[in-house]
């Protein structure tokens, strides 16, 4: 039963990326300025928008990890594994909009980067999970797991920074999606939908990997416990 | 087709490749991943008999 829900929603997952993909290329019209290229748009934004809940559930994974660990062990390491499955999904997402965004970045402005605060919040954002995932990864002792929930804690304090960047500070990157003045937002009803649809589609994407990316590490850590135990039984 | 149209074309063709490059090549990794462990926790419940 189990397998045949997975296979099911694996499937409606294809059937919404291949439908995003319709809509953002064939659908949604050329915009005024920036024409074809404005296309990147819409695999770049819905990106940003996975990453930043990914990251938001790295933050809860941690946050629960620290409350459960000395009272409730295993919460605490169910936890544990959303916190990592949460930053290294988060990481993935977020590489797609630090590569696409210059891609963009070339046709529109001229230039490949720019140290303005929202690309620059956004790559101190990619790099501080990076660290905690080379922390997770070659760090040894019984605190690498404490010392990860806060890191990811802290890394989770940048994602309202990157969100309000260009809210706060002038920047070149585009005014914001939705929440901005009456002048941002797209107001094309087709331009809307080929968002909409590729926000659904990549949300789903991403939590297929998610819940793919947890089960992993649930089967580490169960492999884990089991070759402790062989260890003391031998 | 004038210069800028095809260049416009060219990154966005990028941008989408490199999207489904890495999202495809994570979970391809995911996968190889799972399926060591996979091989690792048997070998483990054999030795553990």
């Amino acid at each position: 039963m189990k397998k045949v829900a997975i296979s099911l929603y694996a499937a409606a997952t294809a059937v919404l990326m291949v439908w995003g993909f319709y809509q953002a290329i064939y659908v949604a019209p050329d915009e005024r300025t920036m024409h074809e290229v404005q296309r990147i748009f819409y695999y770049h934004v819905p990106s940003a928008m996975v990453a930043f809940l990914f990251f938001a559930i790295s933050l809860a994974g941690s946050i629960c990890f620290l409350a459960f660990r000395r009272n409730r062990p295993l919460w605490a390491q169910a936890a544990d594994a959303w916190a990592l499955a949460g930053a290294e999904v988060g990481v993935v997402f977020c590489t797609v909009v630090l590569i696409t965004g210059p891609l963009w970045g070339r046709r529109a402005w001229g230039i490949w980067w720019t140290w303005d605060a929202r690309l620059t919040t956004t790559l101190v954002l990619w790099l501080i999970y990076v660290s905690y995932l080379l922390l997770r990864r070659f760090a040894a002792g019984p605190q690498v797991q404490t010392l990860a929930a806060v890191l990811g804690i802290f890394g989770a304090l940048d994602v309202p920074i990157v969100y309000m960047s260009n809210r706060w500070w002038r920047t070149q990157h585009p005014a914001p999606v939705f929440g901005g003045d009456s002048d941002s937002g797209i107001k094309d009803p087709a331009m809307l939908h080929a968002f909409a649809w590729n926000v659904v589609a990549w949300l789903a994407w991403g939590l297929l990997i998610l819940a793919l990316r947890y089960q992993v590490e649930r089967q580490q850590q169960k492999f884990a416990a089991q070759e402790a135990q062989n260890a003391l039984d031998a | 087709m004038e210069t800028r149209a095809i260049l416009d074309h060219q990154f966005t063709v990028a941008a989408y490749v490199i999207t489904w490059a890495i999202q495809l090549g994570y979970l391809a990794w995911l996968g190889l991943r799972w399926r060591a462990q996979k091989r690792d926790a048997a070998r483990s419940a054999r030795n553990s008999r």
